[in-house]
């Protein structure tokens, strides 16, 4: 097993959402997270944001995390031999107002995690740029759009149910432009990426 | 009229001043209601942590609004306007008409 001071983003999020697991804790990562890899790096996120499908006690939760060297500080976890944190923002797991029904897992030689899939990635950060008009948000959409496999049907249809279709057809064409290129996925699940579909 | 489900007489007033003004402080909504700041706060900081509100910082004040990314908004914004509906016309009015426009620095009234 790698030292946690070497692990990279998913490594690491793969190493604490597999021990989470080990525990009876089942958590998926969210946020900008989940764009560092499905963007393969081309967003830079440090935030480790991990989303419980059922509450857990924080006292459980804090002795969890300590098994493998995570800290409370705050409302955020620290390693000493690494510069991510890790966060449990409140659940449920949703994007806007609906649920997320697919969550995605990627195999890293430090585990498995459980993470949201590119589309929803794609969705999440939508919904930043919707409601805060958050230009970062939309860019991390289009390098996510641009890397990885994404259902703009699917998104379109989120988007009309979160009364956000206006909004959504004024980036549908960027999000579709630069996603038509084939990619080879270089994670660990050795998925082939293609274009969007649509 | 929410408190009995949401166990909090200062979570309910938090929840309809927020619904009626869109945005506000922590210090504008205790002298609103004549109520303890600290109080406030704590229902503030509790529905921030849930993330039932949002909050940014204008200069050194921290504004709070409701989460447009919470997953109930929308029915917690029904339950907030039909909570409206059944304020006294004054209240109501109190709650809802508030001026918005410019104040040029340094005017009289």
């Amino acid at each position: 097993m790698k030292n946690v001071r070497e692990m990279s983003l998913g490594e690491l999020a793969a190493f604490v959402c597999t021990h989470l697991r080990k525990s009876g804790v089942l958590a998926v990562l969210t946020g900008g997270a989940c764009v560092s890899i499905h963007s393969r790096n081309r967003y830079q996120s440090f935030d480790l944001d991990f989303v419980e499908e059922h509450d857990t006690d924080r006292k459980l939760l804090k002795r969890i995390l300590s098994e493998i060297g995570f800290i409370e500080q705050n409302r955020y976890f620290k390693h000493p031999d690494t510069q991510y944190i890790l966060e449990f923002p409140p659940g449920p797991l949703s994007i806007g107002s609906q649920p997320v029904v697919h969550i995605e897992e990627k195999r890293f030689r430090t585990g498995r995690l459980n993470l949201l899939s590119p589309t929803d990635c794609v969705k999440d950060r939508l919904a930043g740029y919707f409601h805060w008009d958050d230009k970062q948000c939309l860019e991390q959409a289009r390098l996510v759009s641009q890397q990885a496999l994404i259902n703009l049907a699917e998104i379109r249809a989120w988007a009309r149910k979160e009364n956000m279709a206006r909004e959504f057809k004024a980036v549908e064409n960027m999000l579709a432009g630069c996603s038509v290129r084939c990619k080879r996925d270089d994670s660990a699940s050795g998925r082939k990426n293609r274009g969007a579909l649509s | 009229m929410l408190e009995p489900l949401l166990g909090s007489v200062n979570r309910e007033k938090v929840l309809l001043y927020l619904y009626g003004r869109k945005e506000g402080y922590a210090r504008e909504m205790a002298a609103y209601f004549k109520t303890d700041l600290s109080q406030i706060q704590k229902q503030l900081e509790r529905m921030e942590q849930g993330g039932v509100l949002f909050s940014r910082k204008v200069g050194k004040t921290r504004l709070y609004g409701l989460n447009p990314r919470y997953p109930f908004i929308s029915e917690l914004k029904a339950l907030l306007n039909k909570t409206i509906s059944f304020l006294s016309e004054k209240e109501r009015e109190s709650l809802l008409i508030n001026r918005k426009r410019p104040t040029r620095a340094g005017k009289p009234l």
